[in-house]
């Protein structure tokens, strides 16, 4: 009997250790200043954003370079698709408008080396990444392919269709 | 105001009731996920970046798209959760108590009474539409094409896969047994007013265009649709009520081995939407704002 009421009592005792810690607490501190920064970063531009469905269309083909194509967003001011080789994910491409992120656009400013006469840049060890039209970051992300590569990659988007945008 | 994107990840934790099960179903689909609960790992996994610089870039630039209410990622969460909560009973997190390395749901919980199958079939079809609602929310239409879910099923990994993988184990083939398709189609052919009464239909509902006909409509829509790549999934994995129960077992003592009992059990006291879906949205928000720096 004791050791039922025991067994009850811790039951009950776990009760309220798991409701206290149904959520826990933030992990971590770097990011408490960041919604500050969210706040200030925010900017407004009078340009009309770019509906869905309108980035599809400048993406390499499905097959160009020995790769599948699978699209995996499609949001306003952002399109995105996986490129895969033999079933297995190689690179992640992106198109997306700068026009509410200055930063994106500006450190273009930077770039030493062209795509089809559009400046180009590495980002991190994974990105290898050109404006179009000083306006539409498209992107080729990958951890296996080295920044030429993702260059040639690169190359395979509409960038002058994009660019008539 | 929404909450802030690296609280919400941070929020989830890192040993539950519902981790152990999804540790357990793991066996299932081997290595695809990993409980991820710091916004940091989450960035550095998504990009595979070590730079210090970029890394807070991207969970800046991240933050920034969730709190725009506008973006969708926040209710996509929202629908994840309430996917969950309403087969969940609150706090039940607390009736699970640790023997040893085992959780153990305790004895009132196996008293649950299981869900009649008609009710746990809609509420698994509701589900699987709240997954549509929630993915739409999280990366639009990708392709042009609507209703390419389940297309996008084929591609599904990590948390995407674990949380389907758990879909078709704890509410599909442990309580409804191998033919859950047909039996999921047969009982939303029934009256509206069953699907009405599933309160995780009245909370997907609010997302589905349409009345409540044509809501029954798309509901059964992804599930013909997905229903090759469902069937294939379970077939290729070795999904079956003896195997998941089997596995369940290992990490959760069960003390009833009634099969409808168990499911019920589960499911009242795990979250797995909740939890991997905050993982899904978290991850896809990493990964545009990786694009858009």
């Amino acid at each position: 009997m004791n050791g039922r009421w025991i067994q009850v009592a811790a039951a009950l005792g776990l009760c309220l250790v798991s409701v206290a810690c149904k959520k826990d607490s933030p992990k971590s501190t770097r990011w408490e200043d960041a919604g500050s920064v969210t706040v200030n970063i925010a900017t407004s531009s009078s340009a009309a954003a770019i509906p869905v469905g309108t980035f599809n269309k400048f993406f390499p083909k499905d097959g160009d370079g020995g790769f599948k194509r699978i699209y995996s967003a499609d949001k306003e001011n952002y399109a995105e698709a996986k490129l895969q080789k033999d079933g297995k994910e190689v690179a992640q491409l992106s198109i997306s408008d700068t026009e509410r992120l200055a930063t994106a656009r500006d450190k273009f400013d930077a770039a030493t080396e062209k795509v089809e006469g559009y400046p180009v840049l590495k980002v991190g060890n994974n990105q290898t990444t050109a404006l179009v039209n000083k306006r539409f970051q498209v992107k080729v992300a990958s951890p296996t392919l080295d920044h030429e590569a993702r260059k040639a990659i690169l190359a395979t988007f509409d960038l002058k269709g994009l660019s008539s945008l | 105001m929404t909450e802030s994107l690296y609280t919400v990840l941070e929020a989830l934790p890192q040993t539950s009731l519902t981790t152990h099960i999804l540790d357990a179903l793991d066996t299932f689909v081997p290595g695809e996920w990993r409980n991820i609960t710091v916004f940091e790992e989450m960035v550095k996994d998504v990009t595979g970046e070590s730079d210090e610089a970029i890394i807070q870039q991207v969970g800046e630039r991240a933050m920034q798209l969730f709190a725009d209410e506008s973006t969708g990622y926040a209710r996509a969460i929202s629908v994840f959760k309430g996917i969950d909560s309403a087969s969940t009973v609150a706090g039940v997190a607390a009736l699970a108590s640790m023997a040893g390395q085992r959780f153990e749901i305790l004895s009132f919980l196996n008293d649950v009474t299981p869900k009649p199958d008609t009710t746990q079939a809609i509420d698994a079809g509701v589900k699987l539409a709240g997954e549509l609602v929630a993915f739409t929310l999280t990366n639009g239409l990708p392709g042009d094409s609507v209703g390419d879910f389940a297309a996008a099923l084929v591609n599904y990994g990590k948390e995407e896969k674990i949380r389907l993988a758990s879909w078709l184990a704890i509410d599909c083939v442990l309580p409804l047994g191998p033919d859950f398709v047909l039996k999921i189609l047969e009982a939303l052919d029934g009256p509206l007013e069953r699907l009405q009464e599933s309160r995780a239909f009245q909370f997907v509902s609010a997302h589905l265009p349409g009345g409540v006909a044509e809501q029954r409509d798309t509901i059964k829509k992804s599930l013909e649709e997905s229903r090759g790549q469902l069937e294939g999934m379970v077939a290729s994995h070795g999904i079956s009520q003896e195997t998941v129960l089997a596995k369940v077992k290992e990490y959760i003592a069960i003390a009833d081995d009634k099969l409808d009992v168990a499911a019920a059990a589960l499911d009242l006291a795990t979250n797995t939407f909740e939890h991997t879906g905050t993982q899904t949205v978290v991850r896809r928000v990493v990964s545009r704002a990786y694009g858009e720096i």
